[in-house]
C-alpha cells in the first residue's frame, strides 16, 4: 500500500519511550476533537457542525481513536496478555496512517464542499492534530515478538461467536454502505473499513481469523448466506440498492464460472460473456415475449436446462479444436469466438439472416418469471417487510450461486480439480502423469459454458431486455479482472472483486467518465505489483514470487499440515 | 469478371492494411512469445498523430508535401507509445507466468483508447485545449490530401480508390525495407538470433533488451504508417478503431504462421482476400458485408484446426 520510508534506528531507540504517551495523547484529542464541531457548513457531508452531537464521520473517526486506544494499551498496559500475539507495532502504523490520510481528506472534503478552508471549525483542527500525533507516535513504537497465531486458541463457543459478529458486521456494513448517498462519505467510509483491514491483517488478527474459520468451515459458509440471505431485508422494501446487488450477483456469477475455466484449469478464455449472452438469447426467445421467437415454451426450469445446454455446446463447438493449440492462441481464438457471437446476434434480424434475435434492437419486454402462484415481478411481504423484484431475483440468483460455488469447490477437491491444476502448472508433466490432459482442458471449458448459461437465463428475465451490445468484449475483460483483482482460482477472492468491480462504478458516478480509464490502469498495476490477487491462494503466490524462499517455506508447512 | 477483379483490389487493399498491423504482432511475438493485445492501440495512435501533426502544425492544409509530415508524426506517436508500454508494463513482467503479461496487455489496451477518447482534446481535469483539437468521444475527419484522396481511377469496370494505391505502395515499401533491415542490418540479424534463442544470443553478446525495445518500435512504425492509410481509406478515425483492426490482424499473424515476417504479409493479404470474396460470393442471406468479420474469425478457428502453424509458419505453437 503506501511505504513511508523508515526513520533512522537512532531516533528510534532515543524516543521510544515517548511514543506510547505521544500515542494516546494523539488518540484522545483524535477523540476529544471529533466530538466537537468540524464543519461551520451544516449542509455539508451530513451534519458535523453540533458539538457533542457527533455525525456519521465523526463517528468513523472515534472508532479509529479507539482502536488505537485499545492498540497502545495492549503494547502497554492492561491488555498486555492480548499484545503478547498482536504485533500491535505494525498494526499502529496502519492504523495511524490511515487515520491521518483520512482525517486530511475530511478536510478536504470539507473545503471543497463548503467553500473555502475557513468552514473547518476547531474540532477539525484538533481531530486532525490528533491524527498526526498518533502518526507520529505510531513511527517510533517498537516492534516486538509475537507467539505463534496457530496455538491461539478460544472456547469453541467464543470463536463461532467472532465469525457471527464478523459476518453481522459485513452485513451491516454493506447495507450502510449502499445507503450513503454522498460520494465522500462513502469513499471516506471505504477509506476506514480498508485502514481498519489493514490494521487487521498487519495486527496478525486475519491470521489468526484464517486458523478460526478453518477449525469451523461449515459455520463460516452458513454464516456468509445468511448474512447473504439476510441482505434484502436490511432495505426496508427500497428496491434501488436491490438491483444493484442483483447485477452484482449475476456478474459474480458469471466471474464464478469463469473462474473454472481460468483459475483451475488455466485457459484464459477472452470471449467468456458470449456464453452468458447464449444463456440470455435461450431465456429471452424462448419467453413468452411478444418478440420471442422460438415457439416452444417449456416451465423455466427446462429453459435454463436448454440454455446452459446451448451455452455448454457451444463451449464444445468452439472448445474442442482449439484446446489442442494451448496458451496464447485460446486467448484469441476465444475472443474472436466472442466477436463471432456478438456479430451473429447483431445480424439475425430476418434481413441478414433468419430472424432469431431481432438484431441491434434485441428482444423486449421480457416477462417476469413465474414460479407456479409466485411471480417475481409482485412485490411479497415476509416478516411485515416488503420485497420487491429485484429482491426475488436476488435470492433466486443467490441460490444458482449457491450452486456454483458447491460445483466449484467440489471439482476443486477432486481428481478432476487436482488434474485442472496439474494442467495448469505444467501440462507436459501432467500428460506423463497420466493426467487426461485434452479431455480435462474440455470438461473445464464446457463445465464453465454451462454454469454461465444457466445465469444468463436468469439474467435474460432480469433485465427485461437482450441485445447484443450487452455482450461487448469489454465485459468478458471485465469478469477476467474480477478474477485477476479477487485472485484466480480463490471463491472468497473472486466474490470480493466481482463485488468491487461492479458496485464501485455505480456508487462512485462522479468519476463514471473515468471508470474505464482506471478500469485499464488498474489491471496493469495489479499485473505488477500484486498479480496473485487480493485474496491469494499460497500456491498462487508462490508461483508468482518464486525467488521468495520464506513463503515457499511457509507454504509447504501448510501442504504438510493439510497431509497430516 | 469485373466484379471477381474488383472484390480482388479491396480485398488487396484491406489486406495490406492488415498486413502492416500484422507485422507488430509477429514480430513482438517471434522474440518474446508475448502476444501484444495493444498492438491495434499503437496504430489507433499513430492514425491520432497524424492526425494531430496535420491539425497543429498545418492548420489541415491539403498539399501533397504535407503527408511525409504526417507520417513521421504517427511514427513518434506510435513508437513514443510502444517504447513506454515496453519499458513500463512489459519489461517488468518478463519472467512472470504467461497469463499476467496478456492481461497487462488487455489493460493497456482499455487505457489507450480512453486515454484517447478523454484526454485527446485537453489535459486531464482540465479544459486547457490551445490548439482548439476536435472531442474524440465520435469520429473525428481525417484530414484530406491532394493526389493521394481525391476520385478515384476507373480501369474497365473496376474502381480504385486513389487512397488505396497509397495503402498497397505503402505495405510494398515497408516489406522492401523490412527485409532489408531484417536481413542486411546487423540489428536485424541480431533480432533473428534473439528470436531463436535468446538466451545464447545475448552470451554472443547481443543486447536482448535493445533488440526487444527494437522489435516493439519496428511493428509501431508499420502500425503508425498503416494508421495514416485507414485514415485515408475511411476519411475518419475513432478511438474504438484499433480493436476490430488489431483482432483482424493478429488474425492475418496467427494465418500468415506466427512469428514469420514474410508470414504476416501473405496472411493479411489473404486474410484480406478472403474477406471480400466472402462479401460477394457466399450465397444466400450470410453473405455479403454484415457477416465478413464473422467469417474472418471463422477462417482463424480453421486455420488453427488444420493447419496450426499456419500457412508458412515454422514456428512451433505448442506453448503452454
Amino acid at each position: 500500500m503506501i511505504r513511508i520510508p523508515n526513520i533512522p534506528e537512532s531516533v528510534v531507540v532515543k524516543h521510544g519511550p515517548k511514543a506510547w504517551p505521544l500515542g494516546l495523547a494523539g488518540a484522545g484529542l483524535l477523540i476529544f476533537g471529533s466530538l466537537l464541531s468540524w464543519s461551520f457548513d451544516p449542509q455539508v457531508l451530513g451534519d458535523l457542525s453540533i458539538s457533542f452531537n457527533p455525525g456519521a464521520l465523526q463517528i468513523m473517526a472515534i472508532a479509529q481513536g479507539l482502536l488505537a486506544i485499545i492498540l497502545l494499551l495492549a503494547d502497554k498496559g492492561p491488555l498486555t496478555s492480548l499484545g503478547q500475539w498482536a504485533d500491535t507495532a505494525l498494526a499502529l502504523r496502519a492504523l495511524a496512517t490511515w487515520a491521518l490520510l483520512f482525517m486530511a481528506i475530511v478536510l478536504v472534503a470539507i473545503t471543497v464542499e463548503a467553500g473555502g478552508l475557513v468552514n473547518i471549525e476547531p474540532g477539525g483542527w484538533i481531530a486532525f492534530l490528533g491524527a498526526v500525533l498518533l502518526f507520529a507516535a505510531s513511527r517510533l513504537v517498537l516492534p516486538r515478538e509475537t507467539r505463534d497465531l496457530g496455538h491461539a486458541r478460544l472456547p469453541g463457543w467464543a470463536e463461532i461467536l467472532v465469525i457471527v459478529a464478523l459476518m453481522a458486521a459485513i452485513l451491516f456494513g454493506t447495507a450502510y454502505a449502499l445507503g450513503l448517498s454522498d460520494a465522500w462519505e462513502f469513499v471516506l467510509f471505504l477509506m476506514l473499513v480498508t485502514g481498519v483491514v489493514i490494521t487487521g491483517i498487519r495486527a496478525g488478527f486475519l491470521t489468526w481469523l484464517g486458523h478460526v474459520t478453518t477449525r469451523h468451515k461449515h459455520v463460516l459458509m452458513l454464516a456468509a448466506f445468511a448474512v447473504a440471505f439476510l441482505f434484502p431485508f436490511t432495505q426496508n422494501g427500497s428496491d434501488a440498492n436491490m438491483s444493484i446487488a442483483s447485477q452484482v450477483l449475476i456478474f459474480a456469477a458469471a466471474a464464478m464460472g469463469l473462474n473454472i475455466v481460468v483459475g483451475l484449469a488455466g485457459l484464459l478464455d477472452l470471449g467468456y460473456i458470449a456464453f452468458l449472452g447464449a444463456g440470455a438469447y435461450v431465456g429471452a426467445t424462448m419467453s413468452t415475449s411478444a418478440f420471442a421467437t422460438i415457439g416452444w415454451k417449456p416451465p423455466f426450469i427446462v429453459v435454463m436446462l436448454v440454455g446452459g445446454c446451448v451455452s455448454a455446446t457451444l463451449g464444445l463447438i468452439i472448445g474442442a479444436p482449439t484446446l489442442r493449440v494451448s496458451g496464447d492462441y485460446l486467448a484469441i481464438v476465444t475472443l474472436g469466438f466472442g466477436e463471432i457471437f456478438r456479430l451473429s446476434m447483431f445480424n439475425l434480424d430476418g434481413n441478414n439472416g433468419p430472424n432469431l434475435t431481432h438484431g441491434p434492437n434485441g428482444v423486449p419486454a421480457i416477462p417476469d418469471l413465474t414460479f407456479g402462484s409466485f411471480n417475481f415481478g409482485d412485490t411479497h411481504t415476509l416478516l411485515g417487510i416488503p420485497l420487491a423484484r429485484f429482491s426475488n431475483y436476488y435470492f433466486l440468483l443467490l441460490v444458482l450461486i449457491a450452486f456454483i460455488i458447491l460445483v466449484f469447490a467440489r471439482l476443486n477437491n477432486s481428481r478432476i480439480g487436482r488434474g485442472w491444476v496439474a494442467i495448469r502448472e505444467d501440462e507436459k508433466a501432467a500428460e506423463a502423469m497420466g493426467v487426461n490432459v485434452f479431455g480435462l482442458k474440455i470438461l473445464a471449458f464446457v463445465v464453465g459454458a454451462f454454469l454461465a448459461g444457466l445465469a444468463g437465463t436468469i439474467k435474460a428475465h432480469q433485465d427485461v431486455s437482450v441485445t447484443p451490445d450487452q455482450y461487448i468484449f469489454l465485459e468478458s475483460a471485465f469478469l477476467l479482472a474480477a478474477i485477476v483483482l479477487g485472485g484466480m482460482g480463490t471463491v472468497a477472492g473472486v466474490l470480493i472483486g466481482a463485488v468491487i468491480l461492479k458496485l464501485l462504478p455505480e456508487k462512485l458516478r462522479f468519476f463514471a467518465d473515468y471508470r474505464l480509464l482506471l478500469f485499464g490502469l488498474l489491471l496493469v498495476l495489479m499485473m505488477r505489483f500484486r498479480p496473485e490477487g487480493l485474496v491469494a491462494s499460497r500456491r498462487r503466490q508462490l508461483e508468482f514470487h518464486e525467488a521468495d524462499e520464506e513463503l515457499a517455506v511457509r507454504v509447504e508447512g501448510d501442504i504438510a499440515e493439510v497431509v497430516i | 469478371m469485373d466484379t471477381f477483379v474488383q472484390q480482388l483490389v479491396n480485398g488487396l487493399t484491406l489486406g495490406s492494411l492488415y498486413a502492416l498491423i500484422a507485422v507488430g504482432y509477429t514480430v513482438v511475438y517471434g522474440i518474446l512469445q508475448l502476444i501484444n493485445f495493444a498492438h491495434g492501440e499503437i496504430f489507433m495512435i499513430g492514425a491520432f498523430g497524424a492526425l494531430t501533426t496535420s491539425l497543429v502544425l498545418f492548420r489541415g492544409q491539403t498539399g501533397l508535401w504535407v503527408l511525409p509530415f504526417m507520417i513521421i508524426g504517427a511514427i513518434i506517436a506510435s513508437v513514443g507509445t510502444a517504447v513506454l508500454m515496453e519499458r513500463f508494463a512489459y519489461r517488468p513482467l518478463r519472467n512472470a507466468p504467461r497469463l499476467a503479461p496478456l492481461i497487462t496487455a488487455i489493460g493497456i489496451s482499455v487505457f489507450l483508447q480512453e486515454l484517447v477518447r478523454l484526454n485527446y482534446n485537453h489535459l486531464p481535469f482540465t479544459s486547457w485545449n490551445p490548439f482548439n483539437l476536435p472531442d474524440a468521444k465520435s469520429r473525428i475527419p481525417f484530414p484530406q490530401i491532394d493526389v493521394v484522396t481525391g476520385p478515384a481511377f476507373q480501369i474497365g469496370g473496376v474502381t480504385i480508390q486513389r487512397s488505396a494505391i497509397f495503402t498497397v505502395g505503402a505495405l510494398l515499401m515497408c516489406a522492401a525495407l523490412l527485409w532489408y533491415f531484417i536481413n542486411r542490418t546487423k540489428t536485424g540479424r541480431g533480432m533473428q538470433a534473439v528470436s531463436q534463442d535468446a538466451d545464447t544470443a545475448r552470451l554472443m553478446g547481443i543486447n536482448v533488451d535493445r533488440i526487444i525495445v527494437v522489435a516493439f518500435a519496428l511493428g509501431a512504425v508499420l502500425a503508425g504508417i498503416a494508421g495514416v492509410a485507414q485514415g485515408l481509406q475511411n476519411n475518419n478515425i475513432d478511438f474504438r478503431m484499433g480493436f476490430l483492426a488489431g483482432l483482424k490482424a493478429f488474425t492475418a499473424a496467427v494465418l500468415g504462421g506466427i512469428g514469420n515476417i514474410q508470414g504476416a504479409v501473405v496472411g493479411g493479404l489473404v486474410l484480406g482476400i478472403v474477406e471480400g470474396m466472402a462479401t460477394q460470393y457466399i450465397p444466400g442471406q450470410f453473405g455479403g458485408s454484415p457477416w465478413k468479420d464473422v467469417w474472418a474469425f471463422v477462417l482463424l478457428i480453421l486455420v488453427l484446426v488444420f493447419r496450426p502453424q499456419g500457412l508458412l509458419g515454422a514456428k512451433a505453437v505448442d506453448r503452454a
